[in-house]
């Protein structure tokens, strides 16, 4: 029999670049050390690892960067905890560690030929940022897309530069907007929520499917919008937070009802959300 | 024909296995009141009868309390991970109730759910249970209520049952079962009466779908009020296994561990956002219910529980998947 290998212990991953992204988000670009391991890693946009510092612990965050991308990987985190903390003073060249990829990813097959819709808020943005990335390195594939991002302030907005490279594709809309109060005398972008900029946009919802990832107020208030718009609840994704620590289905924190998010999510449609019960 | 062997040649084999250089784990009087399953330095500290049952479980042979995961080295940019070594002491637990052996093959379901846990693995390749069929019981038990019974044999590689004259009749379930006893029985005529086990006081094995109706009513409150959020009931319990991870050490060298959790403590759930998905007591009494008669069965086709009470016997407010599921089932949902 196969020797069974130690499912906690991480790759050992170098960091490439550290880019801060706002007052308290932070994005890293990582290789594996393992040079073979690195060449053997293959992801889907939407899944997930469990990124640690050695003497501080573990952490699950997005894998934001594309799945086109070979070389590395990014994720993007705000400065919170006790893990985030630490993280926080990583420079080029520090080691953390990996293990991943885990849970199901966005069906970017399924989604071949129709139009997306990408809603987010805040911290939202790297989950959403690897699916946009992957669309555009596969812009033939898709339809019209529309990318709806706000945050509380101007400051707030993360991978902001990106922003303006996805506007300058063919068919790509980017609406962007900040609380009101949150903008600055040179914002031209505009004012509001993201659930009453995303109506006042007036999205083309045929042919469409959304991808809506934020803190629970956005998602609560958008889900309404996106019905009015036309759109069915199994067009509608979702991308789950959950706490979790083992990353792979025994740790026993991140059920929502009979689904452990860590394997059969975190990606859900809202139809499927809707047949949970309200545990998350 | 049967197979018998005596109280004291039973005795004679645990010292034997302990010379073997074998860990031995059997209930053992801790002080008046408390018996606990514990490593035993000597035969006569086995408990063979005069017990309902230990207050702890048999979980920890397979899933210790606290566990080192990987060890990490950190020389300036030069970081090194040494893999906890895997165990190699061969375990016998003697005389474990049936209610703690049956829940050993509930959790290969989750130790081995796509990602094979191999620590685990190990110590269950490592490990002969011998279970001790049960003649008394107290107010707790309720093994019946969720189709077990005194002489379950799940989990267990063999079953003594006490013929009350200070022999036990031997039912090998296992070839690890027959091993550890060959040559030491003696063919007999007797076999020893089962018990009925305690009276059926429900069948838990039918409340998945009332409990998928009952999830938002606002009565969860009432029937859990009385809990105190401590934990007492999952670390006592045979098949709670949820577990934290945590880094101990100084940022050159130290462990990752693996430590026992519980799904009552706040912080379980909490999110980095502050949001948290079971903020108030009684969603997280609901959640472990649901978990063991809900979610475990429809994942895994076996309940969560062996019936065996300890969340109730160890609970300081006497509350239990038992007294919850009853007043919850009083009220008829």
């Amino acid at each position: 029999m196969r020797p069974m290998t130690n499912i906690y212990q991480p790759d050992l991953m170098e960091v490439l670049d550290v880019q801060q992204q706002t007052a308290d988000v932070k994005s890293v670009r990582v290789r594996f050390r393992d040079e073979a391991r690195g060449d053997d890693f293959h992801f889907r946009v939407g899944q997930f690892g469990m990124f640690s510092l050695f003497g501080y612990g573990e952490s699950t965050f997005n894998i934001c960067s594309s799945s086109n991308w070979k070389d590395f990987v990014e994720f993007c985190f705000r400065r919170t905890g006790r893990v985030t903390e630490a993280l926080w003073s990583l420079e080029k060249n520090d080691t953390i560690g990996f293990r991943g990829p885990y849970g199901n990813s966005y069906p970017m097959d399924k989604w071949v030929g129709k139009n997306l819709i990408f809603l987010g808020g805040g911290i939202a943005m790297p989950p959403l940022r690897c699916a946009i990335w992957y669309a555009l390195e596969n812009r033939d594939q898709f339809g019209d897309i529309t990318i709806v991002y706000g945050a509380r302030r101007v400051q707030d907005l993360v991978f902001r530069q990106e922003l303006d490279r996805w506007a300058e594709y063919d068919r790509v809309r980017v609406v962007c907007c900040v609380d009101p109060g949150g903008e600055t005398p040179d914002w031209t972008g505009e004012v509001g929520f993201v659930p009453a900029v995303t109506e006042r946009a007036q999205i083309p919802a045929e042919n469409a499917v959304a991808l809506v990832i934020g803190p629970p107020v956005m998602i609560k208030f958008t889900l309404p919008v996106l019905a009015k718009m036309g759109l069915a609840d199994r067009d509608i994704y979702t991308s789950l937070e959950n706490r979790m620590k083992c990353g792979v289905g025994k740790c026993g924190r991140c059920n929502c009802g009979p689904v452990y998010v860590c394997k059969e999510g975190p990606v859900f449609t809202l139809e499927q959300l809707k047949s949970l019960p309200n545990d998350y | 024909m049967s197979q018998i062997i005596s109280k004291p040649a039973i005795r004679r084999l645990v010292e034997l296995w302990l010379r073997q250089g074998k860990r031995v784990i059997a209930p053992v009087q801790v002080r008046p009141n408390l018996v606990s399953y514990q490593p035993v330095r000597g035969p006569d500290q086995v408990l063979l009868e005069g017990f309902v049952r230990p207050l702890n479980s048999i979980k920890q042979v397979v899933f210790p309390r606290h566990e080192q995961l990987f060890q990490y080295r950190v020389r300036g940019k030069q970081i090194d991970l040494l893999p906890a070594p895997l165990p190699d002491i061969e375990r016998i637990v003697l005389a474990a109730r049936p209610c703690d052996a049956a829940a050993l093959p509930i959790l290969d379901h989750v130790f081995n759910w796509e990602f094979r846990d191999a620590a685990y693995n190990r110590r269950r390749e490592l490990t002969t249970v011998v279970t001790l069929a049960c003649t008394e019981y107290d107010a707790h038990c309720f093994c019946t209520s969720v189709g077990s019974r005194p002489d379950d044999t799940r989990g267990s590689d063999a079953l003594l049952l006490d013929l009350g004259d200070g022999t036990l009749e031997v039912r090998h379930t296992t070839d690890k079962g027959q091993s550890l006893f060959a040559g030491q029985t003696q063919a007999s005529t007797r076999t020893a009466p089962i018990s009925p086990g305690p009276e059926r006081r429900a069948d838990l094995r039918r409340v998945s779908q009332s409990l998928e109706q009952a999830f938002e009513r606002s009565e969860w409150a009432a029937w859990t009020n009385r809990c105190l959020g401590c934990g007492a009931c999952a670390f006592g319990c045979p098949t709670c296994h949820c577990f934290d991870m945590v880094d101990e050490g100084g940022p050159t060298c130290g462990a990752r561990v693996r430590n026992w959790d519980a799904c009552q403590f706040g912080q379980f759930t909490l999110h980095a956002s502050g949001h948290n998905p079971r903020g108030v007591q009684s969603q997280r009494q609901r959640q472990r219910i649901y978990h063991k008669f809900h979610v475990y069965p429809k994942k895994f086709g076996e309940l969560l529980c062996t019936g065996c009470g300890n969340c109730t016997r160890n609970c300081p407010v006497s509350l239990g998947v038992l007294p919850v599921l009853e007043a919850m089932q009083a009220e008829g949902a």
